[in-house]
């Protein structure tokens, strides 16, 4: 039985045949982490996008935050916050939202050297994100943006992970409760006040901690049992 | 660090110590940490060596152990766990999540790296309880000297200004000097001081020399003054007089007029001033209702010295001093009612009175040893005295014993045979109720009468005690039966099982304790000491005590004792009665971590004692 994480390899293989130099050639040279290995010991970075909007076509990045995971923990050293420049004029409701202002957009670095540097620190890692599909369908179409094609990209979304547990319960739930605030209180989690891209991938980070704490696990499952889609 | 994360360090900023360092350090802390989620019931990790972490707790609760199920602490959200980075981790030492909690954690090598200039905060992650507890200690010192800064040479200088001529005799000087009660005298010219002869001028360059006493006050006078401003503080008094090796120093008003003159003895007696003013006047009090009215002032007077920055030890002092004028006064005007006593007798106080250690609202615990030669019938007299003394104590803010520890009480109101038997049978056939309600009467001191009378008695209880294990064993059942609490949990006082108290009794969880181990130490050694902290000082370094141990005592001792007041000072100040038990929630984080310290103190020093008269076996 081929498993996506299976085709996800052989596809990030032809892909890197097809790259050209440049970044997203050096992150698809980096082999993806061994779906076997037990969750604990493969190297995770949380990630949180602020946009203008849903729709990756259409909208556009204005923050990125990550964070990595390692051996059960997070690594804060390891925290990045990054404001992308924008020649766009941004929605004043966007400014409200995610209180970051035009100054802020206008002096932001580019959407190049922002995901250039996000495909460094992805390499050899699994993207960990709170409803990922933002994540990749940006990240996605920032790169066929940038260089022509998409990547593909191992993930696991906390969302997900939590939607499955009452999926396996039986319990009926509102989709309210999937919010990454929500989810949290349920785990005890404390209630960040700030709501920037880094402290949401923090949030998410922590909340997945706590999902693998309640797994009751006699030992480190493997990746495979998290990663999306399978 | 990226400033997205200042919620992070926010966190870590509020909480005691990391309080005190600067951004950039905390900085270097946020970006050090490792966060973690441990399940409730699930170890928390804490690897030894250079892999160890200090946890700092962001939200849950967590339980520290050392052997199996034995409960020493729980910390909840904003507390530090800083047990793996200690010098003195146990082998046994494990920590358990009671709640699910998510900890911040940093490798304590790094930390330590990262704080290398702040001591305290350094002493806090490394130290042991005992180290962190004798730093605390000697920073409230610190602090509490300062009032000294806070008073000015010209407030508390003498006036008016006693003066003589150049032209004076020694003789004449000496006169004036004993007239006035003063110890020196500024010599002037025409309203020009030229001089300044003191006590000390007069012994050694005088007597000593055999020099005429109608010379000249000019040939012993110190010509080159060295004075102060009137502005100058008693701290800069004091070091003026150390650094010159001088008593006394005349001050100047800001207009260059000579004031007074200020000694060494009006520095020391800056904290004592109404207490000795006090004291006078309950020794000229003419009635009873005269006592109870001076009485009235002790709490104000408490609140005072408090302020001013006197600990139990200078408090205690003054308390004791004015309940024993009182008693005297008292016994003055009893017998002054009841005419001579038919024999001699000594009334004696135990307990804190004895100790010098009473505070404004201590209740009454005293007796009357009774000369050998009383005769039957002797004893009304006795009695009326004691029920005189005994209620006037008592009008008088010294209430009534509740254990009847009084001399109104026939058992305690007994001629030294009595008492000597007493004492006899406690160390020799020692009983553990009885000894319960008597180690009171092992801290005794005379507050009138014959003072032979219980020396004699004391001699032989210091003679036999040393050599009655068993005794000593009972006696250190009963201390032990006071415990320190284990720390704090939240905003409980957390006793032993895990269990909750709303409010930390300082007496009876704090001092009582060091109180009961001092008393031992002094019987073990018989050591005629008998405040706490003389007995602890007289046994450090004899085979019951350490001289690390009575210095960790000490500091124990003293910081539980000075916060016993300020609380009582704010209650004081608040009109309110004061009392001995705090909410932990009026305990700043600081406080408890100093508190916590000190019970750890205790607690080691009991688990000795306990090992040493193996109570377990009695």
């Amino acid at each position: 039985m081929l498993t996506w994480l299976f085709n996800a390899d052989q596809k990030r293989r032809k892909l890197l045949a097809q790259a050209p130099d440049g970044p997203l050639r050096d992150f698809l040279a980096t082999e993806f982490p061994d779906r076997k290995s037990p969750i604990s010991k493969v190297p995770l970075l949380a990630m949180d996008f602020e946009t203008t909007g849903l729709d990756a076509k259409q909208d556009h990045l204005l923050s990125v935050g990550h964070v990595e995971l390692l051996d059960g923990g997070i690594i804060l050293g390891s925290a990045r916050h990054q404001i992308i420049h924008s020649d766009q004029e941004i929605r004043d409701e966007n400014i409200s939202i995610h209180r970051i202002t035009h100054d802020q957009v206008a002096n932001g670095i580019s959407l190049g050297k922002a995901v250039e540097s996000i495909l460094k620190q992805l390499a050899g890692k699994v993207l960990l994100a709170h409803h990922a599909k933002v994540e990749i369908g940006f990240l996605q179409q920032a790169c066929k943006h940038l260089y022509g094609m998409a990547p593909v990209l191992p993930a696991i979304d906390t969302m997900q992970i939590a939607r499955k547990r009452m999926d396996r319960l039986q319990q009926p739930y509102k989709a309210n409760e999937l919010r990454l605030f929500n989810l949290r209180k349920q785990y005890g989690l404390p209630a960040y006040q700030a709501h920037n891209a880094l402290m949401d991938a923090i949030a998410t980070a922590e909340l997945f901690l706590a999902q693998l704490a309640h797994g009751n696990y006699h030992k480190s499952p493997p990746l495979k049992n998290f990663l999306l889609g399978a | 660090m990226e400033i997205e994360l200042q919620e992070i360090r926010d966190f870590i900023a509020a909480i005691p110590p990391f309080d005190r360092l600067p951004e950039d350090v905390l900085d270097g802390i946020t970006q050090a940490l490792r966060i973690q989620y441990v399940r409730r019931g699930a170890n928390v990790p804490g690897e030894r060596g250079n892999k160890s972490m200090l946890h700092i707790l962001r939200q849950g609760a967590i339980a520290m152990y050392s052997g199996k199920d034995n409960l020493i602490g729980m910390l909840g959200e904003g507390d530090i766990c800083t047990s793996f980075c200690a010098a003195d981790v146990m082998p046994d030492f494990y920590v358990r999540a009671t709640e699910d909690t998510l900890l911040y954690s940093v490798p304590c090598d790094q930390l330590s790296g990262l704080v290398d200039n702040d001591e305290s905060v350094l002493h806090f992650i490394r130290h042991s309880a005992a180290q962190r507890l004798k730093q605390a200690v000697a920073r409230m010192q610190e602090q509490s000297s300062s009032n000294l800064l806070h008073t000015y040479a010209g407030d508390i200088c003498r006036t008016p200004l006693i003066t003589a001529r150049p032209d004076n005799s020694i003789r004449e000087c000496a006169r004036l000097m004993s007239d006035k009660g003063v110890s020196s005298l500024v010599i002037l010219e025409d309203a020009e001081p030229v001089g300044l002869v003191t006590d000390r001028d007069i012994r050694k360059r005088c007597v000593a020399q055999g020099l005429n006493v109608d010379t000249a006050v000019t040939e012993i006078m110190t010509r080159d003054i060295i004075s102060l401003r009137a502005s100058d503080s008693l701290f800069d008094a004091l070091l003026v007089m150390t650094r010159n090796q001088v008593h006394h120093l005349p001050v100047f008003s800001d207009e260059g007029d000579i004031i007074g003159v200020i000694t060494t003895t009006d520095i020391m007696r800056q904290e004592g001033v109404s207490a000795v003013h006090l004291t006078s006047t309950i020794r000229k009090a003419e009635s009873l209702d005269e006592l109870v009215e001076a009485s009235r002032m002790l709490p104000r007077i408490q609140l005072q010295l408090v302020n001013m920055g006197a600990d139990l030890h200078h408090l205690g002092y003054a308390i004791t001093a004015i309940s024993g004028a009182i008693t005297r006064r008292l016994i003055e005007m009893a017998e002054e009612k009841l005419g001579p006593p038919p024999v001699p007798y000594a009334w004696i106080a135990a307990g804190s009175q004895a100790r010098r250690e009473q505070t404004s609202h201590s209740d009454q615990d005293n007796g009357i040893i009774i000369s050998d030669k009383m005769q039957p019938g002797d004893d009304a007299w006795f009695e009326s005295l004691a029920h005189f003394v005994n209620d006037g104590l008592n009008a008088c803010g010294f209430v009534y014993c509740p254990g009847d520890v009084m001399a109104s009480n026939p058992k305690w109101r007994q001629p030294a045979s009595v008492w000597q038997e007493y004492f006899d049978q406690w160390i020799e056939e020692p009983e553990p109720m009885a000894l319960m309600l008597s180690s009171i009467f092992f801290d005794l001191r005379v507050i009138h009468g014959k003072e032979k009378l219980l020396k004699k008695i004391r001699k032989k209880v210091l003679h036999k005690a040393p050599n009655n294990q068993l005794f000593l064993a009972h006696m250190t059942r009963n201390a032990l039966g006071h415990r320190p609490p284990l720390g704090f949990f939240r905003d409980f006082v957390l006793v032993h099982d895990g269990q909750h108290d709303e409010t930390l009794d300082l007496k009876h969880s704090g001092l009582v304790p060091i109180i009961d181990m001092a008393r031992i130490y002094a019987l073990a050694e018989g050591l005629s000491a008998v405040s706490t902290e003389d007995r602890l000082r007289a046994a450090a370094g004899t085979p019951s005590l350490s001289q690390g141990g009575s210095a960790n005592l000490l500091d124990a001792f003293e910081f539980i004792s000075n916060l016993r007041l300020e609380h009582q000072a704010a209650q004081i100040e608040a009109g309110d009665s004061p009392d001995n038990f705090m909410s932990p929630k009026q305990l700043s984080k600081l406080e408890r971590e100093h508190l916590k310290d000190a019970f750890k103190v205790v607690q080691t020093m009991q688990a000795t004692l306990e090992m040493r008269y193996q109570t377990g076996r009695i």
